[in-house]
């Protein structure tokens, strides 16, 4: 069962310029919570506070907790290469490794000791499947990744974050990058991963959120303004800025 | 203005083709296998260049061996794991300072230091440290700007996977990073192959019977220079133009390797 992923009054800052404020949100085991919010708002330093990707960018501080299940990830005990591994995220513009697409998908377990040629290719074909790419690449798997058109590419980092058994998937703007059939590919993904995998996912497209999600989550200036079922969200929001948003009428 | 621009690049490239054309009409007849292979003579028929061939080879080569891993290290403290701005701006001047020494200073330097002051004979051991002594700042230059060059979403979707930075940066950037830094070492290496000035004071301008490390290493590019100035055979600017022409060759040739060693890299199964 996916676990679930919470922040209690988590805050970030980079060089002290605060980009986050006090923010508690769970998505529960197996959602789909969906992150919306004009641009700059924090969503994806949220997304990336949430595998500690965050920490990695020279200058920024976290604060508060996030819990994966029932473990702090910001504890001291914790190890971020098992974090990551349980963690797994996706990125705005699909960004393959120029190797070929098996060292691509073969790049995590092979990270994590997965040595055996047998099992490697095992790993490698089950992920392209869940990720729906196999019968596209199968026969092909030692040509260069970048060879794929963008959408493929896309759907071989969704594989490839897939190939070390994550428990949670972050995706930030998955579909940003690519055309309506390539995007309509990865949110039927998407549904299809839903239930296995908790999920949160940054967007700027409101249909997509609509269409896919189960929860959705408002952000504005850094701020959690609000958040509901996705269904009751977009047809009755809470808060007088989510509406103004959701209508395109939303000034900072 | 695009037809100014046009006529003063044909212009260019005339100039540049007469030189090349007159080098090769003074050079190519002199240009045989018993040229390439034998010892110079000072005197009378048949020298030839083939220790000084070996030399700029063996010299080169010790220089790049020496210089690119240690430059790649440089750039990789300073790309990956960002050293204190402080540091590397600090870093940063004196390689560029030292970029733009002219090499017969350096080598003057090398000449005080490892002649002077060590005891070390004018040799290709000598020479491979000028050039290192030359060439360091370039391998830091040639590193920095082909990691800086690797998508930094390459490096978070390693990081993102569970990847330390050591085991991102040894498994994706310098894969990623390896066919810039080959076409960069083969800019460099073009650069020692030509060096004149440093190497006189250095590795000075004897060849010995006996090819040693700690032999005399004249080079091909201090050999033209030897031939025009203290040389007195008679058919010497001859002998100079097919030295010139074959360390043309040899730049040409490093250079067309590099270039598709690195199109290889970058562009593979192509």
């Amino acid at each position: 069962m996916a676990p679930t992923i919470r922040t209690e009054h988590l805050s970030v800052s980079y060089h002290r310029t605060p980009v986050l404020h006090q923010i508690s949100l769970e998505a529960a085991g197996g959602e789909v919570l969906a992150l919306i919010g004009p641009s700059g708002c924090g969503k994806s330093t949220f997304l990336r506070a949430l595998n500690r990707l965050v920490e990695e960018t020279p200058g920024a501080r976290v604060e508060g907790r996030v819990y994966l299940g029932n473990m702090n990830i910001y504890a001291p005990s914790v190890d971020v290469t098992q974090l990551r591994r349980r963690v797994g995220m996706v990125f705005q513009a699909p960004n393959p490794f120029p190797f070929s697409i098996f060292d691509n998908v073969a790049y995590g377990p092979r990270l994590h000791g997965v040595t055996d040629a047998g099992e490697l290719r095992r790993i490698v074909e089950r992920s392209l499947q869940e990720a729906a790419l196999w019968d596209e690449v199968r026969g092909k798997l030692r040509r260069p990744a970048l060879t794929l058109s963008g959408g493929q590419q896309q759907r071989l980092c969704i594989a490839r974050a897939l190939a070390v058994d994550p428990e949670v998937l972050l995706l930030d703007e998955p579909t940003a990058a690519l055309d309506p059939l390539s995007t309509e590919k990865i949110e039927e993904l998407i549904a299809n991963l839903r239930g296995r995998y908790t999920i949160v996912m940054v967007t700027h497209n409101l249909r997509q959120a609509a269409r896919i999600s189960d929860r959705t989550a408002f952000f504005a200036e850094g701020r959690l303004v609000e958040v509901g079922w996705t269904r009751q969200m977009f047809t009755a929001p809470q808060d007088p800025r989510t509406e103004q948003y959701l209508t395109g009428r939303y000034q900072p | 203005m695009h037809h100014l621009a046009f006529f003063v690049m044909l212009g260019a490239v005339l100039v540049m083709a007469g030189l090349l054309l007159d080098v090769v009409r003074e050079g190519l007849p002199h240009l045989t296998w018993q040229f390439l292979t034998s010892a110079p003579k000072e005197r009378g028929e048949g020298g030839g260049i083939g220790p000084e061939i070996v030399n700029t080879i063996v010299m080169v080569g010790g220089a790049m061996i020496v210089t690119a891993p240690l430059g790649l290290l440089v750039g990789m403290s300073q790309v990956e794991w960002r050293p204190p701005h402080a540091v590397v701006s600090v870093f940063d001047q004196v390689r560029a300072t030292w970029l733009s020494i002219p090499s017969v200073v350096l080598g003057f330097l090398v000449y005080r230091v490892a002649i002077a002051w060590w005891h070390w004979p004018l040799s290709v051991v000598t020479g491979v440290l000028a050039l290192c002594v030359m060439n360091w700042p370039m391998m830091v230059s040639v590193a920095v700007t082909a990691l800086r060059n690797v998508p930094a979403t390459y490096r978070e979707a390693s990081w993102a996977l569970g990847a330390t930075r050591s085991q991102t940066v040894r498994r994706v950037v310098l894969p990623a990073a390896l066919g810039e830094l080959i076409n960069g070492w083969g800019w460099a290496m073009a650069r020692l192959a030509g060096e004149s000035a440093a190497l006189i004071m250095t590795a000075g301008l004897n060849v010995s019977t006996h090819w040693s490390a700690w032999g005399p290493g004249e080079t091909l590019a201090v050999y033209i220079w030897y031939v025009r100035t203290e040389g007195y055979g008679a058919r010497g600017s001859g002998v100079a133009a097919a030295t010139a022409l074959t360390l043309m060759l040899l730049i040409a040739l490093i250079l067309w390797v590099s270039g598709r060693l690195s199109d290889w890299r970058q562009h593979p199964g192509r």
